[in-house]
């Protein structure tokens, strides 16, 4: 029934917050979701501890674990928060109570995507500043490319959380879902262990995974070396990084085309009880 | 301003092979509260849907407002007022807040107190939604559907679920809503709602209008009743012709009960001939009862008698 008007553009950003501060007060009150939502990430921190001090790709490997985790809280925060919020709305029957506001669609899936985001951004700022502060870091080199690459990882994981709801029935089993994209970006995309240790073939079809090319970007803004290239990543000048990570931000937009693709198809506002 | 608040014209919508909605044509003028009866099943929540703009018109003409509804939702959408017969809440937010929120997402909402006191929920504003009664969230349902102060309001089944009392507030709340100049279309499975509330109304039947009208003209067409028990000396076969009307016979545990459908017009004089009749032969007859027709005949003689 929705067919491709499921995401029209149009924006009201006071009604846009007002949704999102409705998000965030149901986050709030719901402690498991906030748990696995804010709470993971901190044990993620706890791991880059017994890394400190060792050195990979040039760079302390605290350091290069935790550039990852900046990319990778998007899986808990974005991905996997989002599936189940829109699952949830709509299975109990209030993504169609919304629609029956003034709410345009942009506004209803935007709040929530805004307090998903915000709530990412918030763990992204707190891990920058424990970088720095307890791992030796550095304010990145690039810092708006390090913010693009986090841009372009919000839009496409917010994006691959409404076609995961969309196949997903219930609440309970969106655990399930996520889970394929959730292993896949955790084991294959360069944060739990530098791609180059794998084969040539086996690097480049991970780095078509979408979380790999917003680690690429992030760290390249971040360290000021081109790290889409492997072994030791070689330094970039001004504007070096953003020509480096051109392929990834292609294969970014790639993923958040056929993800809106797929979303338009596979989004349901309607319970599927009904 | 246009008077005319709802427009309906063929409207025809189809899931796969089923024709859920097959040429549904009606209109509600501003300040009328229109039902739409029928079974389940019948078509109406899916002619609902498309009025409020939930999906398009697959066939024919919706118009609300003078727009289309699921085309230019977003013009009309703060006109209207929603009542799902199935809307979630937000489990974990009180009624307060589950008010407050909404109030934010209208242009110019009703304030808190006045919503509260629409779903008659003051002393349960501080309880979850997810603590409410079934007649308490649909009590809810309808303040938010209120609360940007809708000129078009559509009520889905909106008493189901409410226990007496409860029923009998939101028909009056919806009623004086009504004489305030709020256009309603509303849906319901009780007939006694329709027959109390609507202006005018329409019965559907497997994705048609079968009937609609005032309650009067609709009732109107479908007869009185005279039925008396025959009684056991007399033949069936020697009961009278009733204004051209024949009796109609029906035999329950040895006795015979006599049924005659009249047309309005012609129910006085033919209670006169069947009166005289019996005076004539000194007949008594026994359980003698006039009935007008009501909506729920009606309803099941076009709706009930299929399925």
């Amino acid at each position: 029934m929705i067919g491709t008007r499921a995401f029209p553009v149009h924006l009201d950003r006071v009604l846009l917050t007002r949704v999102a501060r409705l998000e965030a007060r149901l986050l709030w009150r719901n402690r498991t979701a906030l748990f696995v939502a804010a709470g993971m990430p901190l044990l993620f921190v706890g791991m880059l501890v017994p890394m400190h001090g060792k050195r990979i790709q040039g760079v302390d490997a605290a350091l290069l674990q935790g550039t990852g985790h900046l990319a990778l809280f998007l899986l808990f925060a974005v991905f996997m928060n989002l599936a189940t919020v829109f699952t949830t709305r709509r299975e109990d029957g209030t993504l169609k109570r919304m629609r029956g506001t003034a709410l345009g669609d942009a506004e209803i899936l935007g709040g929530s995507v805004l307090t998903a985001t915000v709530l990412y951004m918030a763990q992204v700022a707190v891990l920058a500043v424990v970088l720095v502060a307890a791992f030796g870091g550095r304010a990145p080199a690039d810092p708006v490319l390090t913010l693009a690459g986090i841009a372009g990882g919000v839009v496409v994981f917010a994006l691959l959380a409404s076609v995961v709801s969309g196949i997903t029935p219930t609440t309970e089993l969106t655990q399930l879902t996520v889970l394929p994209v959730m292993f896949a970006c955790m084991a294959g995309a360069g944060v739990m262990f530098p791609l180059g240790v794998l084969p040539e073939v086996v690097q480049q079809s991970l780095r078509a995974l979408p979380l790999t090319p917003v680690v690429e970007i992030v760290r390249t803004g971040y360290f000021g070396r081109d790290f889409t290239a492997h072994g030791v990543p070689p330094a970039v000048g001004v504007g070096g990084g953003w020509v480096a990570c051109l392929p990834s931000f292609a294969i970014l937009a790639a993923w958040a085309a056929v993800a809106r693709r797929l979303a338009a198809r596979a989004f349901r506002w309607d319970p599927r009880r009904s | 301003m246009e008077n005319t608040a709802i427009r309906v014209r063929e409207l025809r919508q189809r899931y796969g092979e089923f024709e859920a909605v097959a040429g549904v044509s009606f209109e509600v003028a501003r300040g009328e509260l229109f039902a739409l009866l029928g079974t389940n099943g019948a078509g109406k929540t899916t002619t609902l849907e498309a009025v409020e703009g939930h999906r398009a018109a697959q066939s024919g003409e919706v118009r609300v407002l003078g727009r289309d509804p699921y085309r230019e939702r977003r013009a009309v959408r703060p006109r209207l007022g929603i009542m799902l017969q199935e809307g979630g809440f937000f489990a974990d937010l009180t009624t307060a807040e589950t008010i407050d929120h909404w109030r934010g997402f209208v242009e110019d909402p009703r304030p808190r107190d006045e919503l509260l006191d629409l779903a008659g929920l003051r002393e349960q504003a501080g309880v979850r939604a997810r603590q409410l009664s079934g007649g308490q969230k649909r009590r809810l349902d309808l303040a938010l559907a209120l609360t940007g102060r809708p000129e078009v309001l559509f009520l889905d089944e909106p008493t189901t679920g409410m226990d007496p009392e409860a029923r009998h507030a939101t028909r009056r709340t919806v009623a004086e809503l009504v004489r305030d100049g709020l256009t309603v279309l509303l849906t319901t499975h009780y007939l006694e709602e329709a027959e109390q509330l609507a202006d005018r109304l329409a019965i559907m039947h497997r994705g048609r209008v079968v009937a609609s009208g005032t309650v009067a003209e609709v009732v109107g067409g479908h007869g009185d009743r005279v039925r008396f028990r025959v009684p056991p000396d007399v033949p069936v076969a020697d009961l009278p012709v009733l204004r051209g009307v024949a009796a109609g016979i029906e035999v329950d545990a040895g006795h015979a009960t006599a049924t005659y459908t009249l047309p309005p017009d012609d129910l006085q004089p033919g209670v006169y001939g069947l009166l005289r009749w019996a005076d004539e032969r000194s007949l008594a007859l026994p359980g003698l009862r006039v009935d007008n027709a009501s909506l729920e005949d009606v309803f099941l003689s076009t709706a009930g008698a299929e399925s």
